[in-house]
């Protein structure tokens, strides 16, 4: 992906020094309250929107590690891509991205976070799609916007069923929100769709494919979206509403049931892919499968466990990612298989490696470790221990394993270049934050009363029952040595395996073939071909065929209602019946001709009869504007329609089969009798006079004119006039160059 | 097309077209207080240039039409916009019309901002159909 270049011109002062912003804005994150606080400005009184605000714990800690790894991925960005042609651009996305995660996470009102939340996916798509002159890259980007984006439909829908339900509320309301609010079948419905949503931007299970998907982005996007921001969003999301809803019996059963399944899923994938950025994807869905489950554990502690492992996650995530990026831009391939022993050759990012591994395998001292132990000290609490211990045995294990291989296997094997060129050092830009956020998670692990304030005060926000010394983050290691001592055991040794491991899971193909992203591949793909099949019966080119299309489908639809049409009586015919009777004689005279005749031209002036018919009646039933503008019409159509049905007329001399024809007859006498009953049942109703008296009692002393047709136009309604000749001339430039085209057309053959 | 051409057709729809023209106006005119106004003054407008490009031609239709078709019809639009503009300066909505009357003498003639407006629909309207005639038969040609 990038392509460094010697000669390559210094970016400018503003791409080098955009880390700034983030870590300026670090102290004034650090300072905000850890209890609720809330600003509000009046923004759509009249759907009752604000832009409400709202900053607490839980909301610190999320912006804390939007900004820390937003300054770290801001100044590795111009050093991965040095040189390329639109690195300000990516660096206005990766910022503009920063300022959605904030306001998202921010964001008091339920709209406002909607509105955040679309940013961030919106934005997501363009940087997973940076590199758009690649078809994966594309496809990539869009697998991760349908998904994303179809969540936050069930968001919106969500949110508007829980606006319904319970109106005004805010988020900050949620921590005490009225049993009987709670109790609504269409506050529940909400917040599982809310769920839903929440899931797909998470990366739970059945909607993770698009994360292991977007891994086509440039590893700074990779290692700020995907590790540490946006798909930690919905697990934010999940966490507000874990306080309400914690007390509805399906809510955490659900929430641990997709998190084990998710984590589960992630640890099996893991060691299928080669690509080390892509096992770091698996295991990342993995450890959001995990933070699920811990806010769906009852007790206190899983909030706790839950906050510190957010926390931790980000720090060693995040650093790996850049990692693997360093070894990309290095040696060009991030296969794992080809590469070994790069120690020597990439010194600072190897300690990087060592440092984020062992905080990712947990060993002592890290704040890996830190986390791995409150997670133990929550499920040894929990009631469904079994599951939870378990799911966090296989998934740790297989953590381990995958720090081993980022580690051991790329840095420290024998030294063995691929291809024979020789990897370096990419420069300060891509060793110092790497090494910044995974010295941060050693120096966290070592003094964790550092980080007590922050995770206890987000813990608190899910969990308000949680007491001060609960939260105590000394870890009691030598207590669960044993559990540890076997899972770094067993980790190393799925390390040592990991070839023969990776072979025997490479080639179960079933999970390819069943796993939810073939689905999703098979639903795009029936899409196209449900629109293939439609399009090809339905859009034949013929004319006739629409018309008998949408004849045919409206007599259907309307047929229920027929039998209910109140026909009037009919009434007897006043002065002015003659003529009346003369244009309908007219009329159908025109009509029979329309069908009867041969040749295309006696047709065409069968239908104008028809039209100077209608005219007729309107005249004599003292409608002279309208008269006046039916006959106009019709002789225009009927002069432009023969010029152009001129080429016709020798094409189209037979009246088609026999059974077309009838079947056309059928259609049409069936759709004009039902256009004439309907048109008499409504003649047939009262007649509201109110408008017409209006218009007829103010048109001259108002708009000083007798012809109120031409007043309503030309004053009442002169802004609904002034839009439909603005659609007129509209039409003519849009059929301008439709006119050109037949020209060509026709000149071609 | 030159061939079929025919003399006494094409001098009678020269008079014609100029006829037409003539009770296009007369209905613009007469619109606001009895049957006509400004949309059907260009039916009849867009019925005459089609003759006229029937029997002498489109060039020759195209040529009758002030700036051009389109040009006409952004004139129109605009001149029915503008219409509206008055009403801003007595701070009342938009397209709020200003009626005035302008005495000469015995005659009064009664002036307004709706005669700006109808005009500007007979315009955009015959500039956008009567255009969009002339190119028909130029594809067709």
């Amino acid at each position: 992906m990038a392509q460094p270049t010697a000669q390559a011109a210094p970016a400018a002062a503003w791409i080098r020094l955009l880390w700034l912003l983030p870590l300026a804005l670090l102290p004034a994150v650090a300072s905000l309250p850890g209890e609720p606080a809330t600003w509000s400005w009046s923004w759509v009184d009249a759907l009752d929107v604000r832009l409400g605000f709202a900053a607490d714990g839980l909301a610190r800690l999320f912006l804390l590690l939007v900004c820390l790894v937003g300054t770290a991925v801001l100044a590795y960005a111009p050093g991965y891509l040095r040189g390329h042609a639109r690195l300000g651009q990516l660096m206005v996305l990766l910022v503009a991205f920063m300022l959605a995660m904030a306001g998202a996470i921010l964001a008091d009102d339920l709209l406002l976070l909607l509105l955040f939340w679309e940013a961030t996916s919106l934005l997501s798509f363009l940087l997973v799609g940076f590199g758009h002159d690649s078809q994966d890259s594309r496809d990539s980007a869009r697998q991760a916007l349908l998904v994303t984006g179809a969540g936050g439909l069930a968001l919106l829908a969500g949110f508007v069923l829980i606006m319904i339900a319970a109106p005004g509320l805010r988020l900050s309301d949620l921590a005490r929100l009225d049993p009987a609010v709670l109790a609504d079948p269409r506050f529940q419905a909400g917040a599982a769709l809310v769920l839903a949503g929440a899931m797909t931007k998470s990366a739970q299970f059945p909607f993770h494919f698009w994360l292991p998907g977007a891994m086509a982005a440039p590893t700074p996007v990779s290692a700020y979206l995907h590790s540490a921001t946006m798909v930690n969003l919905g697990v934010y999301v999940m966490a507000r509403f874990d306080e309400a809803m914690g007390a509805v019996p399906w809510w955490e059963g659900t929430l641990l049931s997709i998190g084990t399944l998710t984590a589960l899923w992630g640890a099996v994938q893991a060691p299928r892919e080669r690509d080390l950025k892509r096992i770091l994807a698996w295991s990342t869905v993995s450890a959001l499968g995990t933070l699920t489950v811990l806010i769906g554990l009852p007790n206190e502690l899983g909030a706790l466990a839950f906050t510190a492992f957010l926390l931790a996650h980000a720090l060693y995530k995040a650093p790996l990612f850049f990692v693997a990026g360093n070894i990309d831009h290095a040696t060009g391939t991030r296969r794992i298989d080809r590469l070994s022993g790069l120690r020597h050759a990439m010194p600072a990012t190897a300690l990087a490696a060592l440092l984020a591994g062992v905080s990712m395998a947990g060993l002592p001292a890290t704040v890996g470790f830190v986390a791995k132990d409150s997670i133990k000290a929550a499920s040894e609490l929990s009631e469904v221990m079994w599951a939870v211990e378990g799911v966090s045995l296989l998934v740790s294990t297989v953590g381990v394993a995958v720090a081993s291989v980022a580690v051991l296997r790329i840095f420290f094997g024998s030294v063995e270049h691929p291809e024979g060129h020789a990897p370096h050092e990419g420069g300060v830009r891509l060793t110092l934050p790497p090494l910044a956020l995974a010295g941060l998670g050693i120096v966290l692990g070592l003094f964790p009363s550092l980080a007590e304030p922050l995770v206890a005060d987000a813990a608190r926000m899910i969990s308000p029952t949680l007491q001060r010394a609960d939260a105590a983050l000394e870890p009691q290691w030598l207590l669960r040595l044993e559990s540890f001592a076997v899972v770094w055991a067993v980790g190393l040794v799925v390390y040592a395996g990991w070839n023969r491991l990776h072979r025997l899971l490479e080639r179960m193909r079933f999970l390819d073939r069943a796993g939810p992203a073939a689905g999703f591949d098979a639903f795009l793909a029936g899409i196209k071909q449900v629109a293939g099949v439609l399009g090809r019966r339905l859009q034949t080119g013929r004319l006739s065929r629409y018309l008998g299309i949408t004849a045919a489908a409206t007599i259907a639809l309307c047929a229920p209602w027929v039998f209910a049409l109140r026909l009037p009586a009919p009434a007897p015919l006043g002065t002015d019946g003659a003529g009346v009777l003369l244009g309908c004689l007219v009329a159908a005279l025109g009509a029979v001709l329309a069908v009867r005749a041969r040749d295309t031209l006696q047709r065409l002036l069968g239908a104008g009869a028809v039209g100077a018919g209608s005219a007729m009646v309107f005249l004599f039933r003292g409608a002279p504007d309208l008269a006046l503008t039916q006959l106009a019409v019709e002789t225009v159509f009927v002069v432009v329609a023969a010029v152009a049905l001129r080429r016709h007329r020798e094409r189209r001399g037979g009246a088609g089969r026999r059974p077309a024809r009838a079947w056309r007859a059928g259609v049409a006498l069936a759709f004009g009798l039902l256009l004439g009953a309907a048109l008499l049942a409504l003649a047939g109703r009262p007649f509201d006079s109110a408008m017409s008296d209006y218009f007829l009692a103010h048109s001259v002393p108002q708009a000083h004119g007798h012809n109120v047709v031409n007043v309503i136009l030309v004053d009442f309604r002169a802004l609904d006039t002034l839009g439909e000749i603005a659609v007129v001339m509209l039409a003519a430039l849009a059929a301008w160059p439709l006119a050109r085209r037949l020209r060509t057309r026709k000149e071609k053959p | 097309m030159k061939s079929e051409r025919s003399l006494v057709l094409e001098t009678a729809v020269s008079l014609l077209y100029w006829l037409m023209l003539g009770a296009a106006l007369l209905l613009l005119l007469r619109g606001h207080n009895a049957p006509g106004g400004g949309f059907i003054a260009a039916l009849v407008a867009v019925a005459a240039t089609a003759a006229r490009a029937l029997v002498s031609g489109t060039a020759a239709a195209r040529a009758r039409m002030p700036l051009g078709p389109l040009g006409l019809s952004a004139v129109g639009l605009a001149l029915a916009a503008a219409s509206g503009l008055p009403a801003l300066f007595r701070e009342q909505a938009f397209l709020t019309h200003w009626w005035g009357e302008l005495a000469a003498g015995p005659l009064a003639l009664k002036l307004s901002t709706v005669l700006l407006f109808d005009l500007g629909v007979a315009l955009c309207v015959w500039g956008a159909l009567g255009g969009f005639c002339v190119r028909l038969l130029e594809a067709m040609r």
